[in-house]
């Protein structure tokens, strides 16, 4: 390719590709069914028989490995965002995350706690933000279609943001995280 | 040539036809819950997705291989039971003796994914295995005597030869001619199908999802696929022994609906037996009910 | 009942001060020195066997920190609270975990969060509720949370506050009910 030449767009094959591969990973998202914070009390009703989440195709995961979305349910502690870390780095691409609740926002409720961080977007990238205090099954559903939304049109790139600018994350994450003792990348 | 053609379109018709039965059983789970299912082709879009992930972690060999014997297993008794009677396509490979080769590779097939589980280094991988082990060795027991019994009060060992001395109208199904036999090797189904009560090797609640828990994206697509081939094979391994075989493609789709509809039923009213319960179940009750009919054919 | 207690304390302990008093519910107050002979005087003798919970507040302006144990009779539904008062430089406090072993839970977490020491507590020193915290016990009302989560987890956007009576009141209209039929002819 010479250095004069105008940039290709993919050709029409590739597009469909993509295509058909959004439509599947938004038509099965599988969710680690680990409850952060005070939100997934929200999320347990979700499987019952009023607010059905498998028509969507979304079903509960026990571990990180075969899932793909991890909810941060309310407020995060330091001490949980350790943990959160290793479980965010175990799941494997392509990788989304919903924040339920204001507190990732900008600190809801908590905002002057020694324990509990401001803003989520700093130490961990988010896709989907659901307000609320704690939102309703409704709403999170609500946050799911948007979800999905996103992944058909190819604007959910939270995954690629975290692995290009992994040292700004690791520079946050560390600077209110004072014993670290995490290996560099849980692959 | 033909041959490679027949084999091929047998695995990748009995790939569909596990996924499709898959989905449906989870739909009709759901409305046995009183809500809406997933779609029927759910289980499709699920192996896709998984498929299409774009980075995968292994832990070894041992891990890589372990979803390839499950595959292996599944097809090799995939080929050695005749699909549908009179049809040169699917008598594929079969020989004298092939019912006992058919019940050694069902194991073989479900120790290769132990042993990939058991390379994978989590505990609770390894913990599931040693129950699921533990299970299978009390059910293979019954399951065998009564393939024993049908095979010798029958005096032949192809399986071909069990299909085809079933064919003189409905009441020469071995369901009514052996019928002891045939209620220990279907007590001895819901175990092989992991339904409930006897579903403790994928625990959800307690051990999180068994041997597969280290498996991820592409592996887990593998592992999914062995599962819907194997349920297939045994469907059809069973539809062959017990209930006559099936003389053309709707009686083989119809037959195997039918009877995988029942570990679904029988599990979704179900709770969940513990290791020591079901293991001293299954040693007692199915196994007697087939020694009866070994009994009375010997004599 | 309640009444049968306090005069067999008060027998004992001379220098008891009540500070409340209901019919299944007795606070009092003794001097540092007598607490941990009032406290297994009630569970050897008087029958308050369950020790429900230790807590501690910080009277700055006395400089004292205000110990109190709450226990509990089952058999006949009453409630001893026993306070003292401890001086609030290195402060040490006997520790209960030798007759109530559960006790050494509650005496961790006030050593982590006041900063008192309970000489005898098996696992006094282990991270418990914090991990790897470096500044002072963070419960002290000299530890100003507001100042050191903007400083560590950033400052948050700050947002306008509404009166809800005025901002309902444009939005609605006028207001039928009488108190708005005033508020209406005042403004």
């Amino acid at each position: 390719m010479y250095c004069n030449q105008r940039p290709e767009k993919p050709g029409a094959k590739k597009e469909m590709l993509k295509k058909i591969n959004n439509m599947a990973r938004a038509n099965s998202l599988w969710v680690t069914a680990y409850g952060t914070g005070c939100g997934a009390i929200e999320l347990r009703p979700l499987g019952t028989s009023r607010f059905d989440m498998e028509r969507f195709g979304i079903a509960m995961r026990p571990t990180p490995r075969q899932a793909d979305v991890l909810i941060i349910s309310g407020y995060l502690a330091t001490k949980t965002l350790k943990r959160v870390i290793r479980v965010y780095e175990q799941i494997q691409d392509p990788k989304y995350i919903i924040a339920l609740g204001s507190c990732t926002i900008n600190g809801g409720m908590y905002f002057d706690s020694y324990n509990t961080l401001n803003m989520l977007d700093k130490y961990l990238p988010v896709d989907v933000y659901v307000m609320g205090c704690m939102p309703r099954p409704e709403a999170v559903i609500d946050g799911f279609s948007l979800l999905m939304q996103k992944i058909k049109d190819g604007r959910a790139q939270g995954w690629k943001h975290y692995k290009e600018n992994l040292d700004y994350y690791r520079e946050n994450q560390m600077k209110i995280i004072t014993d670290w003792d995490l290996p560099d990348y849980n692959w | 040539m033909s041959n490679i053609i027949s084999i091929v379109l047998t695995i990748a018709g009995a790939l569909t036809w596990g996924l499709l039965l898959g989905g449906i059983s989870r739909t009709v789970t759901a409305r046995i819950h009183g809500r809406m299912g997933p779609r029927v082709t759910q289980n499709f879009i699920d192996m896709w997705k998984l498929f299409k992930k774009k980075s995968s972690i292994h832990h070894g060999g041992m891990f890589w291989m372990a979803p390839m014997f499950r595959i292996t297993g599944a097809i090799c008794v995939l080929l050695m039971v005749p699909l549908v009677i009179g049809n040169s396509i699917t008598y594929n490979m079969s020989f004298a003796g092939d019912v006992f080769l058919v019940i050694y590779i069902m194991f073989f097939g479900c120790l290769g994914m132990a042993l990939g589980a058991g390379n994978s280094g989590h505990p609770y991988a390894v913990i599931a295995v040693s129950r699921g082990l533990a299970q299978m060795s009390s059910y293979e027991l019954s399951f065998s005597i009564a393939v024993v019994a049908i095979a010798v009060g029958l005096k032949t060992f192809r399986i071909e030869g069990i299909v085809e001395a079933q064919q003189a109208g409905i009441l020469s199904w071995n369901i009514f001619r052996f019928p002891f036999a045939s209620a220990g090797a279907l007590i001895a189904f819901l175990p092989m199908q992991m339904a409930y009560p006897f579903g403790i090797v994928l625990a959800p609640q307690e051990i999180p999802i068994g041997p597969p828990t280290e498996y991820s994206s592409r592996f887990l697509s593998f592992m999914f696929s062995g599962r819907a081939l194997f349920g297939t094979a045994k469907l059809i391994l069973f539809v062959s022994l017990l209930f006559g075989g099936a003389s053309n493609w709707l009686s083989l789709l119809v037959k195997t609906f039918l009877l995988y509809m029942y570990p679904v039923v029988v599990s979704s009213v179900f709770p969940r037996f513990r290791t020591e319960q079901s293991i001293r179940f299954l040693w007692f009750v199915p196994t007697s009910l087939a020694l009866v009919d070994l009994i009375r054919v010997m004599l | 009942m309640i009444d049968k207690t306090r005069k067999e304390l008060e027998i004992r302990f001379p220098l008891l001060k009540v500070v409340r008093e209901m019919h299944n519910y007795l606070h009092i107050k003794v001097e540092k020195a007598s607490a941990m002979d009032a406290i297994v005087m009630a569970k050897t003798s008087l029958g308050f066997k369950t020790l429900q919970l230790i807590s501690s507040v910080d009277r700055i302006e006395d400089e004292v920190f205000q110990m109190t144990w709450i226990l509990e009779n089952y058999s006949s539904k009453t409630v001893l609270l026993i306070s003292a008062d401890y001086p609030r430089e290195n402060c040490i406090v006997p520790s209960l975990s030798d007759i109530w072993p559960a006790a050494s839970a509650f005496e961790r977490e006030i050593f982590e969060m006041f900063g008192i020491s309970f000489p005898g507590n098996p696992r006094e020193g282990e991270d418990f509720l914090l991990e790897g915290w470096k500044d002072i016990p963070p419960m002290r009302k000299d530890f100003l949370t507001e100042e050191y989560s903007m400083k560590l987890y950033g400052e948050r956007q700050p947002r306008e506050h509404l009166d809800p009576r005025q901002y309902i009141g444009d939005i609605v209209g006028e207001w039928n009910t009488p108190m708005g039929k005033k508020r209406k002819e005042e403004k």
